[in-house]
């Protein structure tokens, strides 16, 4: 039954993780399970020092662990599913005798949970990196996803022979976009480091290290059902040695409560059935004692402290906003969005163009997996918003498409000196051509068409940077300048109070004018009288003779 | 006496056919297969005049409703079977390039691609493969036009958006000036191509009809902006791909701004269809205002070389053209 629970459960992860597309309909939670982990939002809570409306479905999850004891860690918790499944593949025939510092490693998940609680304190983000959700959202993000998908068209392309031949038009021609993400290697190292400590003990992180763990540990004391020996038991140890916690004393008759995550195991393996789960009120007692050190504890808070001092007192502070990183639309104003992102990578698997990609180094350490836009590669799909939608604690705020329109990113520059229509005369109008917003235009300079940015009517999606054929570094850059990142209020009424205009309409094309020394019917066009460039309205659009 | 009755049976399937494509849900498939038998039954029938006529036009010029005039325009320049044979399998190539809705007029009416497959349906084509190689991201090129969702139902359509270079084979161009070889989509060289583009302005070929749409069918349309002269390439590029008919939306035109808009769109109302592109291109010149100003084809510069270089006829006067309303 738990197994099929735990299953089911990592379909329910992986089926949400699939939705979070752009397609997603708005009733469809894709951020569920991020959205009922208490320690992602406390830890973005008392980071941002901001009450986030949707940290409060983590309520669910705090609730039934009270009620009920640590039993999200068995049933619900889809890295322990994976973990329970891999280690099945990998290690269920291995002799793991139990490690001797096993009671000491024990407390580290809390001493990890109250570093990162402190960092929080000091206004850094941390507890990103090893709270199972968040930590199996990027693994899914940055490795599962682009490999299922590479997998697929690999599939694709060996069945392609036989549909075509066949004659399925739609199977013959499917190919699906491949995602691509900087930080696939890093992902994929650690979440194998962390199986590969499965070899030492059986669920070793959900021992160890997992904070939530830690965290739902503190809360299930109160929980009504918990582990109790009848007098049947001849103590052969099988319970001891099945269980995959290590929750199991020495006595077998007396159970280190809060690790024990209520997967019953124990009760499966006794030969005497003396083991039984009934709910009780009996309290707490000797079930909730946990040994952290006061030294455990000051050093802890220390770490946290300095944690805190060493990724926020350097130069990457101070040069918050001054950077060329462009961040997704509606996101937070960078301090506070960098203290609310919870780096699960949600945005970034839900975009549609692939544009949004994470951080490495470029704000810090306090930056690492934050998504930024790469708009050489892909632009900001005009007609999507999922990623503040899929946010579970909106570091990107959620926002209809008109308002996402307003909420301005960056501002395109031209660079003259590499611009193929300023620097060489040649007839380039590709950024025209696919901009949005008609924010590029051409004018009359210099005897020739070129183009030029005008910055109220551009919101940075970044298609002209994309598509700009130079080599190399575009020509029109998207940067940070004019940026518009709110906390609160809209983005539209902003834009209007900036004089901006992101609406569709003609613009001045009307304007175009030609002149780009096409030598076609050229005697005609000698014989005539040539206007002054000055003066467009008696030129012709290009194209025309 | 059989003309006026084949008219009034013609318009009662029309409206049926409008009706299948704008709700296709509700239609059973056995009403497809009737509606379906009726009009090959029809086009057998035929209307005399129209059959006549289909001899000489050059251009059929229809105003009216995106499907109807579409239906119309087709009988009018001679029936699809013209152009489409039994068994055959056809491409049709409209602009789906830009993912915005058709109000935008940046990408062709959905109900006029959806009426142009359904005649080739008719016609007895084996499949009908309706493909671009959009600009923006693909599944929200087919989502805006609409132009997936008026071929969803339609047994035999498919609606496909070719992303990936796999899809696309070298072709030489013998005659090219400026381009001597070209990726295709592998899918145009064994099948009958019709191009069925709309009307819009183009900051760079003053014009985007039917010869400009046929970039949508090659892997890198980029170069033709940078590399070489974008007019001469499109004339060698039409030396090579040659659609059997080209069906011009001009419902709207999106008078500037163009390719991508947003623009100033004008409602021509307007189907025009022909075999030779470069007469389709210049009738769709003269039908509005481009950029504010009246322009006839001479005056666009790839339809004149296309025309020198003796791709087609771009004096509309010398053309047979047959006007009408559905």
């Amino acid at each position: 039954m738990k197994k099929t629970i735990q299953t089911l459960s990592l379909l329910l992860f992986s089926a949400l993780f699939v939705f979070a597309t752009y397609r997603m309909p708005d009733w469809i939670p894709a951020d569920l399970y991020l959205r009922i982990d208490p320690l992602l939002g406390i830890n973005a809570v008392i980071a941002s020092r901001e009450v986030i409306a949707r940290v409060l479905w983590s309520l669910l999850l705090v609730g039934a662990t009270l009620a009920v004891g640590r039993f999200f860690c068995a049933y619900v918790c889809p890295l322990g599913a994976s973990i329970d499944g891999l280690d099945y593949l990998f290690f269920r025939k291995k002799k793991r005798p139990g490690l001797k510092t096993d009671s000491s490693l024990r407390r580290w998940k809390y001493f990890l949970l109250i570093v990162m609680m402190t960092a929080a304190l000091t206004g850094v983000s941390l507890v990103y990196f090893l709270d199972p959700i968040a930590f199996l959202t990027r693994f899914y993000t940055f490795v599962l996803h682009p490999l299922a998908i590479a997998v697929l068209n690999l599939f694709l392309d060996l069945l392609r022979p036989l549909s075509r031949g066949l004659g399925w038009v739609g199977l013959s021609h499917l190919h699906y976009p491949q995602p691509v993400y900087y930080m696939t290697a890093v992902t994929l190292a650690i979440f194998g480091a962390m199986i590969a400590l499965g070899r030492l003990a059986p669920r070793f992180w959900c021992r160890y290290l997992c904070p939530l763990g830690a965290f739902l540990s503190l809360l299930s004391p109160l929980g009504v059902f918990k582990r109790r020996v009848s007098e049947a038991c001849n103590r052969c140890m099988a319970c001891q040695k099945g269980c995959p916690m290590g929750a199991i004393d020495d006595d077998p008759v007396k159970t280190r409560g809060p690790e024990c995550i209520q997967c019953r195991g124990c009760a499966g393996v006794c030969p005497e059935k003396a083991i039984s789960f009934p709910a009780s009120f009996s309290g707490i007692g000797e079930y909730s004692r946990i040994d952290i050190s006061r030294r455990g504890f000051v050093a802890s808070l220390a770490g946290g402290v300095s944690f805190g001092f060493v990724a926020l007192q350097n130069p990457f502070t101070l040069l918050q906003g001054k950077r060329q990183l462009i961040r997704p639309p509606g996101a937070l104003p960078e301090t506070a969005f960098l203290r609310t992102c919870i780096r699960c990578g949600e945005c970034m698997k839900s975009c549609v163009t692939n544009t949004l990609q994470p951080c490495l180094w470029e704000s810090g350490v306090i930056g690492l997996w934050t998504p930024k836009l790469e708009l050489r590669m892909a632009a900001c799909e005009p007609n999507c918003n999922v990623c503040g939608k899929v946010c579970p604690t909106q570091a990107i705020r959620s926002l209809s498409l008109d308002e996402k329109t307003h909420a301005r990113i960056g501002t395109a520059v031209l660079r003259k000196e590499t611009c193929l229509v300023w620097a060489q005369d040649k007839m380039c109008l590709i950024c025209d051509e696919i901009c949005p917003y008609n924010a590029i235009v051409f004018r009359p300079i210099d005897g020739y068409r070129r183009p030029v940015v005008i910055p109220s009517r551009c919101n940075g999606c970044g298609y002209c940077e994309q598509r700009c054929p130079v080599k190399g570094e575009s020509a029109i850059v998207v940067v940070t300048d004019g940026e518009i990142r709110l906390k609160e209020g809209s983005y539209i009424a902003e834009a209007k109070k900036l004089q901006l205009e992101f609406r569709p309409d003609p613009g001045d094309d009307r304007f175009v004018i030609e002149e780009s020394g096409f030598k076609v019917d050229q005697e005609r066009r000698e014989g005539e009288k040539r206007p002054p460039a000055d003066n467009p309205a008696l030129q012709k659009p290009r194209g025309f003779l | 006496m059989s003309s006026g009755f084949g008219k009034s049976l013609r318009n009662l399937l029309f409206e049926r056919q409008q009706i299948m494509v704008e709700n296709s849900g509700g239609i059973s498939r056995r009403q497809f297969l009737k509606a379906t038998a009726a009009g090959v039954a029809i086009g057998l029938a035929g209307d005399p005049s129209l059959l006549h006529a289909a001899e000489e036009v050059d251009l059929a010029v229809i105003t009216g409703e995106p499907a109807a005039a579409t239906r119309k325009a087709l009988e009018a320049i001679g029936g699809i079977s013209r152009f489409v044979k039994k068994g055959e399998r056809v491409v049709i190539k409209p602009n789906m390039s830009f993912a915005k809705t058709p109000d935008f007029a940046a990408t062709t009416h959905p109900l006029v691609v959806a009426a142009v497959a359904q005649a080739c349906l008719e016609a007895g084509a084996r499949e009908v493969l309706v493909l671009d190689h959009t600009l923006q991201r693909a599944e929200l090129c087919l989502e805006r036009t609409g132009i997936r969702d008026a071929c969803r139902n339609m047994p035999g359509v498919h609606v496909l958006a070719l992303q990936d270079r796999k899809f696309f084979q070298e072709i030489r161009i013998p005659s090219g000036r400026v381009l001597d070889r070209v990726e295709v989509m592998k899918d145009i060289l064994d099948s009958a191509l019709i191009s069925v583009p709309v009307a819009k302005s183009h900051s760079a070929t003053g014009v985007s009809l039917g010869l400009k749409g046929l970039m949508g069918l090659i892997w890198d349309r980029e170069s033709f902006h940078f590399k070489f002269n974008i007019n001469h390439g499109i004339a060698d590029l039409a030396t090579a791909i040659k659609p059997r008919l080209t069906v011009l939306d001009a419902t709207r035109a999106m008078a500037s701004g163009g390719p991508g808009g947003p623009g100033d769109v004008k409602k021509p109302n307007l189907i025009i269809a022909g075999a030779d592109p470069v007469a389709v291109d210049s009738y769709g010149v003269g039908i509005v205002p481009w950029y504010g100003r009246t322009f006839n084809g001479r005056q666009v510069e790839h339809l004149l070389i296309a025309h020198q270089r003796g791709l087609g006829n771009i004096d509309v006067e010398k053309l047979k053209i047959t006007k009408g309303a559905a």
